[in-house]
Formats: structure tokens, sequence, C-alpha cells
């Protein structure tokens, strides 16, 4: 298989479909990264859309040493990011009902083999305790948990500093804490 | 003793702490060592969300979608047979252009007809205290706001009936079509633009009227309705199996028709206003 540094090559010239080779390789990575961080999988498959989208328009100002994979994983997290203000906005302005359409959203995928694992209801709490985040906090809590992403670059990410960064980490953790400790059996101690 | 925080713990967690002072700790304190048991609990709680899975056909589903996006920013690509992509593929793009026309019309149209009943929803809601302080002596009103309310009802209805009739059309081509050859769509391209757009609209409006089971519906016919409109003219096999096992998966046909049939049944004029509609 071709390097991504080849293609993206091809792609910064014009190709077409080494545009198409690119999608075809980074959209489910992509799309990984976006439900995470929306919690819908429209949502996600828009945020997947427009971080291609993005990445078109922006090809010329990318650097052929970086890594192409991460440069994209970068632009679908603030796709993600804006995605999640925009919502933050008009879910002030018009009520509560975005989340409970988040919660419908998960409700209404289809239950597949690894799903099996955890309880519909236990699902529910998580995505509602997730849904409770701000933006910031889901964006930071997402980055740092799981893709293991430094507080330093979460910082930038935001536009917050480092420290501001952690705390959006500390109080994101402490309210899913809060909302499913009930959920959890304590593990009892050794000693 | 002095517990640690549970910035401390978390920070732990992450790795991001005094490892040796904090472990020194934990291996000492049963009460902290609780706390941080709890929350790597819920944290593995939190990293058993499954994420849906996306089939193989989805990266070329992306770039189906996309090729159609990057032709309206009007940028253009050419593939590597040097054929132009994007708004210099002159058929497809001023087809697209039109069915956009189109789409723009119908929308407009359906978002002022629905304007005007959530307008006239709103106004109804802010006027319901008085009515209700009114109930006792004026029982005119309280009878004209519930005939409006049930009026309001069936025109929504009304549209969302007819919206389904048209997409189960569609759906039921799309599920007969033979997955081994390519299918010319064009045509039903073109009616899945028109039927997006207004998809969106009344979703939203059975959302807000607490039509639930409508919302939920149109919230899944959506995205097969935005594959089929980003198409193009001709759907690969491939490309039509995606769309069936989505379809199918779902049980979108049969949602379509069960409530299709439901609203049909309740086009008859409502004696009072249906659970959901009474907030109004």
């Amino acid at each position: 298989m071709t390097t991504d540094v080849a293609v993206v090559s091809r792609a910064r010239s014009g190709d077409a479909d080494a545009f198409r080779q690119l999608v075809e390789r980074h959209s489910k990575m992509t799309f990984r990264v976006a439900y995470r961080m929306t919690g819908n999988e429209q949502d996600a498959d828009d945020v997947v859309q427009e971080t291609f989208l993005r990445a078109y328009r922006q090809l010329e100002h990318f650097e052929e040493r970086a890594d192409f994979g991460t440069w994209l994983h970068r632009i679908a997290v603030n796709c993600s990011l804006d995605l999640l203000r925009a919502r933050s906005r008009a879910d002030r302005n018009y009520g509560g009902d975005l989340e409970s359409a988040e919660l419908a959203g998960m409700a209404r995928s289809e239950p597949q083999q690894d799903r099996l694992l955890m309880s519909a209801d236990l699902q529910k709490q998580v995505t509602a305790a997730m849904g409770r985040l701000s933006s910031n906090e889901r964006t930071a809590f997402v980055l740092r948990h799981f893709e293991g992403m430094p507080v330093e670059e979460i910082g930038e990410t935001l536009g917050i500093q480092v420290n501001a960064a952690k705390h959006t980490i500390f109080r994101a953790v402490r309210k899913l804490r809060e909302s499913l400790e009930p959920f959890v059996r304590p593990t009892p101690c050794n000693t | 003793m002095q517990h640690l925080t549970e910035e401390q713990l978390i920070a732990h967690y992450y790795h991001d702490g005094d490892a040796a002072v904090t472990e020194s700790h934990l291996d000492s304190c049963d009460e902290c060592r609780a706390h941080f048991e709890t929350l790597r609990n819920v944290l593995a709680l939190i990293d058993q969300l499954p994420i849906p899975e996306r089939s193989d056909a989805y990266g070329e589903a992306v770039w189906n979608r996309l090729r159609w996006k990057m032709g309206k920013t009007g940028d253009a690509f050419s593939n590597s047979s040097g054929t132009t992509v994007g708004l210099n593929t002159p058929t497809h793009v001023r087809r697209r252009s039109a069915y956009g026309w189109v789409t723009a019309i119908a929308a407009a149209v359906a978002i002022a007809f629905l304007g005007g009943v959530l307008w006239h929803a709103r106004t109804q809601q802010i006027a319901r205290p008085q009515t209700v302080m009114a109930r006792s002596a004026q029982p005119g009103p309280v009878q004209q706001a519930a005939a409006e309310s049930a009026s309001r009802d069936r025109l929504l209805l009304v549209v969302v009936g007819d919206h389904l009739d048209n997409s189960e059309r569609m759906l039921l081509e799309l599920t007969n079509a033979d997955p081994k050859h390519s299918l010319d769509v064009s045509s039903e391209s073109k009616r899945a633009g028109e039927l997006v757009a207004t998809n969106r609209i009344y979703r939203q409006t059975a959302a807000r009227r607490g039509e639930t089971r409508i919302a939920s519906l149109l919230s899944d016919l959506e995205p097969v309705l935005v594959e089929l409109s980003h198409a193009g003219s001709t759907l690969s096999p491939d490309e039509i199996a995606a769309l069936q096992k989505r379809i199918d998966s779902k049980g979108l046909l049969f949602k379509v028709r069960v409530v299709s049939a439901q609203v049909g049944g309740q086009e008859a004029p409502a004696k009072a206003p249906r659970k959901g509609m009474d907030s109004l």
C-alpha cells in the first residue's frame, strides 16, 4: 500500500483519486474520534464529512513531514468541538431537548456484539453523564482519557492555559464520578 | 494523616502526578485506596461505552457525499484519468444545482408553513395560563383552543403522511434493487434531495410537539435520504448493498409503513387533543 506521504503529495497536486484514497483510509478513525466527542452517530457522520472538507480546503497548508492521520485527527477534534459549542448554545436557547435527543440517538442504535457487555440502561446512564459535561469538559476528557493527549495540547486545542485545561479535566472526571458512582461496585480492599 | 485530594487521584490515574508519593500513600491509606478504586471503576465503565461499527464501505460512502460537497464549494479536482471532478463536471453539477433550487424552494415553503404552525402554537402556549384561569367562567375559548390544536395536529399528520408515502416508495425501490448491478438513481436522488429538507423540518416539528414516535422515525429516515440525495446518478452495487443493509437493520421500511398507516388512521378529526399535543 502506498504511504500517506505519497498519496497526500498526489492529492495536493489536484489528484481526486488520491484524496479519495485518503478519505477511504481515514474515515473509520475519524468517525471514532467524532463519535467519542459528540456521542451521537449522525453528528459523528456530519463531523466526518466536515473534517474531510476542511482537510481538503487546507491541504496546501499541510506540512508533508507531518503525519496526515494526526493532522486529520486534530481537524476532527476541532470540528467536533465546533459542533458541541454550537449545540451547547442552541441548548441554552431552546432548553434541554438536545440531551434527550442524544439519548434517543443512543437508544436507537442497533445492538451489536460488543455492546451486549453493557446493559442498555447503563449505556444510557453513561451517555447521560457524558451529556451533562460542558463542551470544553467533554472535549478535554475525551482527549485525555481516550486519545491520551497531553494536557498542554488539550489546552492549545481549547485555547486555554495548561492549568485551566487540567482543571477542566478534573471537573469533567469529578462530574462523571458523581453521576456514575452509584453504578459501580466498590472493589474490596486487599488489606 | 492528610488524605489525597480527588485532583491528585485523577492526576495519578492519568500518570500526571508524583507517582511515588501517591502510591506510597495509597499503600497505607484504605480510604484513599477505596476512592481511587471507585474512580478507576467509573472510568472503566466509560471505557465500555461502545462505538457503533462502520462497514468497510463507509469510506467510499463518505467520499461519494464529499465529492458532491467539494463540487459545491467551487473547487475542482482532476482524477487520475485527467477528468475534472467538481464544479467543472458539467452534467451532474448542473443537475445538482437545479436540485438545490427545487430543494430550497420546497424547504422555504415548508418552513413558512410550519413556522406559522409553530408561531401559532407558541402564542397559544403563552396565552394558556389566562385560558386556564378563565376556564370555569368561559368554556367557549377552551373548546376553541382544543379545536385549533386538533386542527394543527391534523395538518401535521397530513403533511407527514404524504412525506412518509413518498419515502416509502423510495425505500421500496431501493430494497427491491438487485445489489449485483449498478442502479440508475438520478430521479430518486433528486426526490431524496427534496425529501431531506422537508424531513428535517417535520422531524423538528414532531419533536417539539411531543410526537416522539414520528420524530424518531424521521430521524432514522434522514441519513438514508441524505445518502441517496448525494449518490449522484448511479449507485454502485456496494452502495446499494450498504443502503439496503441500513434500511434493513433499522427495520425502516416496516416502521415507515406502520407509522404511515397509524398517521393515516389519525387523520380523522380528533375530539380532544392527543397526548403530547396538549401542551400547545
